[in-house]
């Protein structure tokens, strides 16, 4: 066992004493994940918003309600009200300058109350296609709400809009009791319909098919991760045809230690690498996207035991090939293909189905999917057990795979 | 010259012990019988030497000695434990430099000498210290810093020879460590293996310098084509091949004619007649060279170049195979 830690000592010293490949794995991956972010425009952009101007010819109590309610709440995140005369309106949203213009035509008021026919004016941006539907059916929903409004309390809204007798300033004290205590009343009748259970709809979009709320850049992050790992995977691998060139191979099958504590050793300087890059990639891209600390613990754990399988897969590779350039050819060959398909370049959510969904078999791919469910909190605990428990007992196949490779071949032939 | 390793004690054997035995080894690749029925023994504060040409069998014998290959037949015990069932203890007892430099260039040379000391289990200060000694010995302690990649060929060669003794090892494979190598590293490294014999290690020598066999070795093997072709101590192959010397001529002949007049001097044993060349073994060779030009010019031949060669291993080579070594 001690041996172990003496070769991965002396591969550390190794690795240490050529620095530039060290670089170049963490720094190719990080050009080209800038360049195709550049590209693409991922950029942490706000979520598009509905503009509607709203011209109000009526200029009444209950115009002005209509036309306040497209602002309330959340749906005033979304949407930006704006009054506006209806010519400006209509000449706006003739240059494209806003989503739709809604009329509220004179009387509108009065005819609600009186139960007489009205109606309202929604002029949408031919320009556009979703956000005008979303405001017609907001504008629908808004009109069958008034519609019950008045069916219920009709009468009592009649005489608050009607307002005080000529030469008051406010309701009489009776007037007002008289509503308060109708109103009173009719929620008694109502208060089953009017106060439910409370039920809280959750919205949940597709998370893997649209990436969530995550941002292109954000996105971007986990796969920069992957292909430098797939790099140091694969550079790393190379070292055992150096090792049999120099000649050390041989000579330590003459030793007393085993090949697989030498195979330890290596294995062991090999994480410490992926770990120690991987924890610089991951705290400098998540201070830069200004993502929570709290999920690089994991990320950290997966992303190095992720880079040891696939350091494992590439010696595997390595091992089999025939001569240091076919391993080399072998290795290189594989590479581009799981960058590629594996979400690497391009993020999985930008790719076209099929191909992210073959994407997401790929080992690297696979790997790289848990990688993001964990950066942005969508990893679930069951699926992360499942998730390790596999990758290990992949890394011990592959474990044993090399070694017997290695033993019975590699070092004597 | 020699300090850093003589604070060691010698290395205790009981009488008549063997550290290297070697009984019946065959190896095979595919059809070709690389080594073929090759037995010998080897004692502790001994050099053993394995001569002959290239591609005869002898790195193979060393690389099924260290474990590296596994013997096709035969059965081969270091210090008493068999190479192939007690792999251990056997390659503890071993110390391996190979043919080819097995060093990492990136690392200096007291790096290399402490991971190959750790691979034998030498810890910490023993290491160190070790480390130290075998720097001295190989004359690198003023470079014992710099990788070795900066280092002369002569100076990688006693880096490697430093890697395999750094253990302290009982048997000791050396597979022609001097190949190649500049004459002031060569008498360093000639030294450190006779300071490993003087220390009672066991050395197993391969080379194709017949001088160098010659000068270091207490007992030889020729070996060619894989098998033993003659084996005992430097007196007991002198004594195979004669106290003859060995005369070439070169230049024109007439076989036949220079066969007569040859054997009719009485003792002198013609090895090969052809019509470029003759080749002769006789007592004396130097004192009737007179005689025998005068007998040569009678048979109407023309000498361009002679060679006299006493008694040696080279002689004894040429005579049992009837090729010379470097062929």
């Amino acid at each position: 066992m001690r041996f172990v830690l003496n070769a991965a000592e002396k591969d550390l010293r190794r690795y240490l004493r050529d620095p530039l490949a060290l670089v170049l794995w963490l720094g190719i991956p990080l050009l080209v994940g800038t360049l195709i972010s550049l590209v693409t425009g991922g950029s942490e952009s706000s979520p598009p918003s509905a503009h509607l101007l709203v011209a109000d010819e009526d200029g009444a109590v209950l115009s002005g309600l209509l036309a306040r309610a497209f602002g309330k709440d959340k749906q005033g995140q979304l949407l930006r009200v704006e009054a506006v005369k209806n010519d400006e309106g209509l000449a706006r949203i003739g240059r494209g300058e806003a989503t739709a213009l809604l009329v509220i035509p004179d009387g509108f008021g009065d005819a609600v109350l009186n139960e007489r026919p009205t109606k309202l004016l929604l002029v949408t941006n031919p320009a556009q296609s979703i956000l005008p539907e979303i405001l017609q059916e907001v504008l629908e929903i808004l009109a069958d709400g008034a519609f019950y409004l008045h069916r219920v309390i009709g009468p009592e809204l009649k005489e608050i809009v009607k307002g005080p007798p000529k030469g008051d300033l406010t309701l009489s004290d009776d007037a007002v009791a008289r509503i308060s205590v109708s109103f009173n009343e009719i929620v008694k009748r109502l208060q089953k319909y009017l106060a439910p259970p409370v039920i809280d709809v959750e919205l949940s979009a597709d998370q893997a098919a649209n990436g969530g709320q995550v941002s292109p850049t954000k996105l971007f992050l986990p796969g920069v991760l992957f292909m430098a790992l797939v790099f140091m995977a694969e550079g790393l691998s190379a070292d055992v045809w150096r090792e049999r060139d120099l000649g050390t191979l041989r000579r330590a099958a003459c030793t007393p230690a085993a090949v697989v504590t030498l195979l330890g050793g290596k294995l062991l300087a090999g994480s410490i690498v992926i770990l120690g890059s991987t924890l610089a990639a991951l705290v400098a891209g998540i201070l830069y996207l200004n993502m929570p600390l709290l999920n690089l613990p994991l990320a950290l754990v997966w992303g190095t035991l992720s880079g040891v399988v696939l350091l494992l897969l590439f010696t595997a590779i390595q091992l089999h090939a025939s001569s240091q350039r076919a391993g080399s050819v072998l290795a290189n060959s594989l590479v581009m293909p799981l960058l590629f398909v594996g979400g690497s370049f391009f993020p999985f959510e930008m790719m076209p189905d099929w191909m992210a969904a073959l994407g997401r078999w790929t080992p690297n791919g696979w790997a790289l999917q848990h990688l993001k469910d964990i950066l942005f909190g969508r990893e679930t605990f069951p699926a992360l057990v499942a998730a390790s428990i596999s990758l290990l007992l992949i890394a011990v196949v592959l474990f044993l795979i090399t070694e017997r490779r290695m033993r019975r071949v590699f070092i004597r032939s | 010259m020699m300090a850093g390793l003589a604070q060691r004690e010698a290395i205790s054997y009981p009488e008549g012990s063997l550290v290297i035995e070697v009984e019946g080894l065959q190896k095979k690749y595919g059809e070709l019988l690389a080594v073929n029925d090759v037995s010998f023994t080897a004692e502790p504060g001994k050099i053993f030497g394995l001569l002959g040409p290239n591609g005869a069998g002898k790195s193979t014998t060393i690389g099924c000695i260290s474990g590296l290959l596994e013997p096709s037949a035969g059965r081969i015990r270091v210090w008493g434990h068999d190479v192939v069932l007690e792999r251990r203890p056997a390659r503890e007892n071993l110390g391996v430099v190979p043919q080819e430099l097995a060093l990492y260039e990136d690392l200096s040379a007291t790096e290399n000498l402490r991971y190959w000391g750790s691979a034998y289990g030498l810890r910490g200060p023993d290491l160190k210290q070790r480390a130290q000694e075998v720097l001295i010995a190989t004359g690198l302690l003023d470079r014992a810093k710099e990788p070795v990649k900066r280092f002369s060929g002569g100076m990688k060669r006693r880096l490697n020879l430093g890697c395999g003794i750094v253990h302290r090892p009982k048997a000791l494979l050396l597979d022609e460590p001097t190949v190649g190598v500049d004459p002031q590293s060569r008498v360093r490294l000639l030294d450190v293996v006779r300071q490993q014999v003087a220390e009672g290690a066991c050395v197993l020598y391969t080379t194709h310098y017949m001088e160098e066999a010659e000068s270091l070795c207490d007992r030889i093997a020729i070996i060619d084509h894989g098998r033993i072709i003659a084996a005992g101590t430097l007196t007991e192959l002198r004594g195979m091949v004669g106290e003859n010397d060995v005369l070439r001529f070169a230049g024109r002949f007439d076989p036949e004619k220079a066969r007569e007049v040859l054997l009719r001097m009485g003792d002198v044993q013609i090895v090969q007649a052809e019509a470029d060349g003759l080749r002769l073994a006789m007592r004396d060779a130097s004192r009737r060279l007179p005689e025998l030009f005068a007998a040569l010019a009678a048979a109407d031949s023309l000498v361009r170049e002679t060679t006299l060669t006493q008694p040696s291993l080279e002689s004894l080579f040429i005579k049992l195979t009837g090729k010379e070594l470097r062929e």
